[in-house]
């Protein structure tokens, strides 16, 4: 494993975005300008040739049998006491495929960045973050302890603020940028406690000490047969600390309302970050920790709960959502909860091959709406469109495969991944089913609403847009005459490939398929073994193990069957709703009132954490009273010895040399009485002072 | 004839700095100060040859040596001083720069 030539030079995979992104963001503004992506291509491209080479190599050794795990320290990073944290990699199978993910989908992503951004001021600005976005990415996958994954993790959370605030004379830009990044700061406190928690309980932030084996990390000490009390409570608890970190930066509830907001940011960060990558950290997380989160019954049933409710939330909220970009926002939102609810009831395996063919599809559907809102020149409201596919024929075929593989189209990859999860959902409990089922056909309800209003019937262009509408107006009038540059659609057609067949890579039953190759990571092995201890029966292959014995999976399920028809009736409702008699739409809409207003009201919860913000603040003012108060005493304190030094001042320094000489001719003469006199009674008393 | 003891230069040492230190308090003219922190000076000199002498260290004399280098350098930086400060009040009262009490 070690010898392979991805693993001898993984250092690159993270340093070289990060030098592309210190040219550009060091030489951009004076030197490249218009070819900042220059640099970021390069690196970020040659990171994913070795991402991709790591994984081509890792299966070519897992059909040879060989073990496919290795840690690679790199050195010692901080080192105080007896605390170590190493600069240090670790590669498995989850490693492989998060890497790809990020590193193929940043680079087409990068790609269609230079044709979408073109002419923007601080282009250079732009690339810069977006490859220490990629440095930081790789960083929190391909770390080896919890300190690598929580630079990565501040390390993305600060680049999406930097993305998300990329427009910041916009205002709207700003507050967008600051509220991502304050509620991602409740998760993070949450996940900083978490890994205290497990450096006190175990004196390793290590996921598996120096290899699998030598059973020094975290995970291995977590299972030893042996356990401290303190250990066990912590056991019970480091869990939920994560799971906040988790539920923040992945965007589900109750901390989902930044990511709705961040669609401020440019269309291709809202594709890299807020949809394929970043949001998915909180999914791999629990995934790579599935030693502290599988055998924890309480907090499983609660990963399923969040991932469920945000699921049914989000998806409803879209219904109502007129701009393009968040209506596949509350998407994302409700995706993640699929993913949440597929680790949640013990089928990580279905989570993280959701998390793969969701990064093709979400990529694909944000990056065509960035198509057509660089059309139409920075409109994105989609009662202001119709027909597009005239206008722009590509990107409605594009649009099309990937709001079919969101709405779980049969034979596309979000059906399999969406059904491996309902599936799973259903085996744990039947009203979990019952909700993601239900979830599966407003999704495919709300994302064909948009498809069918925007790209068919009547063509219906939006009036020339004024600059200040929109982050995007103004710069491309030039353009207008060929609205799918190849820069932007090529990118497109590579998604649109991913989209269609991703799913085939988890194909049920063969024998070797995504679920066996993820298994061979010890995250899930060993997973798989305290979910065993607490659960008694588990299924195994939805944590990609192998049970002698076991009856093959059948290719088709029931399931799969239901969700198919759940989709197309989705498919069909928006068809009748938003194709063929539009007008019905708004009669149904308006006689389901107030329900229609609550639900555009987006169940009015930002403005309940206003109010909750509201009162602490009244709160805050309170204690800045109190602390005013003590203010005032030391102020008070102060001013005293201010008085007695200004009455000793006017005594005794009136600028007499004489005077001073003599004062000091005084103190010498008390010190050498106190010496040579025996004056201790003296030397006592200045003692007391 | 009585010798010279180890005691006579001493008291001769603490005569002088008992001067110059009284002179030092007494005295407004500022060219007489100066010329009494001097013989304050001196006067510890004084003392410093004599224990010199009485331990047979010369490590004493080596240090007077430094003094008086130090003390020629500063008599010349602060008569440069007093110049000064005469051509702007065309005195040499010290109480004349009472003002400088801040």
């Amino acid at each position: 494993m070690s010898e392979l030539f991805a693993v001898k030079f993984s250092w690159l995979i993270p340093l070289l975005p990060l030098l592309g992104a210190m040219v550009a963001g060091f030489t951009g503004a004076k030197l490249l300008k218009g070819r900042s992506h220059w640099p970021i291509w390069i690196g970020v491209g040659l990171s994913a040739i070795l991402s991709i080479s790591l994984l081509v190599g890792m299966l070519g050794l897992w059909h040879a049998g060989q073990d496919l795990t290795v840690a690679k320290d790199l050195y010692k990073w901080i080192d105080t006491g007896n605390f170590v944290a190493w600069a240090g990699f670790w590669f498995d199978p989850l490693t492989a495929i998060m890497l790809c993910v990020v590193t193929g989908i940043g680079f087409l992503i990068t790609v269609f960045a230079a044709g979408y951004m073109k002419g923007e001021s601080g282009y250079f600005r732009f690339f810069a973050y977006l490859g220490l976005f990629i440095f930081s990415m790789t960083c929190l996958v391909i770390g080896s302890n919890f300190i690598m994954l929580y630079l990565g993790w501040e390390g993305v959370g600060l680049c999406s603020y930097l993305l998300i605030g990329y427009y910041y004379e916009k205002p709207s830009a700003r507050e967008a940028a600051k509220k991502a990044f304050l509620v991602n700061r409740i998760g993070d406190f949450g996940f900083g406690l978490g890994i205290m928690l497990i450096w006190k309980a175990f004196h390793t932030v290590s996921y598996f000490g120096d290899g699998v084996g030598t059973n020094t990390g975290v995970f291995d000490l977590a299972q030893a047969a042996h356990l401290t009390a303190y250990q066990l409570t912590a056991l019970k608890v480091i869990p939920f600390f994560l799971l906040l970190g988790a539920v923040g930066k992945s965007a589900q509830f109750p901390l989902y309302v930044w990511l709705p907001d961040a669609m401020e940011g440019p269309t291709p960060v809202s594709a890299l970050i807020h949809a394929a990558t970043m949001v998915t950290a909180g999914v791999y997380m629990i995934s790579r920790c599935g030693v502290l989160f599988f055998g924890n019954q309480a907090a499983m049933v609660t990963v399923a709960c969040i991932g469920a409710f945000t699921a049914l939330l989000a998806a409803v909220i879209a219904l109502r959502q007129n701009d393009l970009k968040k209506v596949f926002a509350y998407s994302t939102i409700s995706q993640l909860g699929y993913m949440f609810v597929g680790v949640g009831v013990l089928a990580p395996v279905a989570g993280v091959f959701h998390l793969v063919t969701h990064a093709f599809f979400k990529a694909l559907l944000f990056l065509s709406s960035g198509v057509v809102m660089h059309a139409m020149g920075g409109e994105l409201d989609m009662r202001k469109m119709s027909g597009l596919k005239k206008v722009l024929p590509i990107t409605n075929i594009l649009m099309l495969i990937g709001c079919a593989a969101l709405a779980g189209v049969p034979f596309l990859s979000g059906f399999f991944s969406k059904d491996a999860i309902v599936a799973a959902a259903f085996a744990r409990s039947n009203i979990l089913g019952g909700v993601m089922l239900f979830t599966a056909l407003l999704t495919a309800y709300y994302t064909f609403r948009l498809y069918f209003q925007v790209f068919q019937g009547p063509l219906v262009i939006p009036e020339a847009p004024t600059d200040a509408h929109g982050g995007h107006g103004g710069h491309d009038h030039e353009q207008k005459h060929n609205h799918e540059p190849m820069l932007m659609i090529a990118p497109l057609i590579l998604l649109a490939l991913g989209a269609v067949f991703a799913g085939y890579i988890n194909w049920p039953n063969r024998h070797a398929s995504f679920g066996d190759f993820l298994g061979q990571c010890p995250s899930l092995k060993q997973g798989y073994e305290v979910a065993k201890a607490s659960y008694g029966e588990v299924d195994a292959a939805a944590l990609g193990q192998r049970v002698a014995g076991a009856e093959a999976e059948a290719p088709f399920t029931p399931v799969m069957a239901i969700s198919a028809i759940v989709a197309i009736a989705g498919i069909f409702a928006a068809y009748e709703l938003h194709l063929k008699r539009r007008a019905k739409a708004e009669q149904l809409a308006q006689a389901a009132q107030p329900l229609t207003a609550i639900i555009e009201g987006k169940f009015f919860v930002d403005e309940f954490y206003q109010w909750l913000v509201e009162q602490l603040r009244w709160l805050g003012s309170k204690l800045d009273g109190f602390d005013k108060f003590i203010d005032i005493l030391v102020a008070v304190v102060g001013n005293v010895l201010q008085l007695v030094g200004f009455m000793l001042k006017t005594v005794f320094q009136r600028g007499y040399l004489q005077g001073y000489a003599s004062a000091m001719l005084f103190g010498v003469v008390v010190i050498l009485l106190c010496f040579f006199a025996n004056w201790n009674w003296l030397w006592t008393l200045m003692h007391a002072f | 004839m009585t010798t010279i003891e180890l005691q006579h230069f001493l008291a001769v040492g603490a005569i002088m700095f008992a001067i110059g230190m009284i002179g030092f308090v007494t005295r407004r003219n500022l060219i007489v100060m100066f010329l009494c922190t001097e013989l304050m000076f001196q006067g510890v000199a004084i003392s410093l040859i004599a224990f010199s002498r009485y331990n047979h260290d010369m490590a004493g004399q080596a240090f007077v040596i430094f003094v008086l280098v130090i003390a020629a350098a500063e008599a010349a930086l602060a008569l440069g001083l007093i110049v000064l400060l005469f051509r702007t009040k065309n005195t040499l009262d010290a109480d004349a720069w009472r003002e400088m009490k801040g």
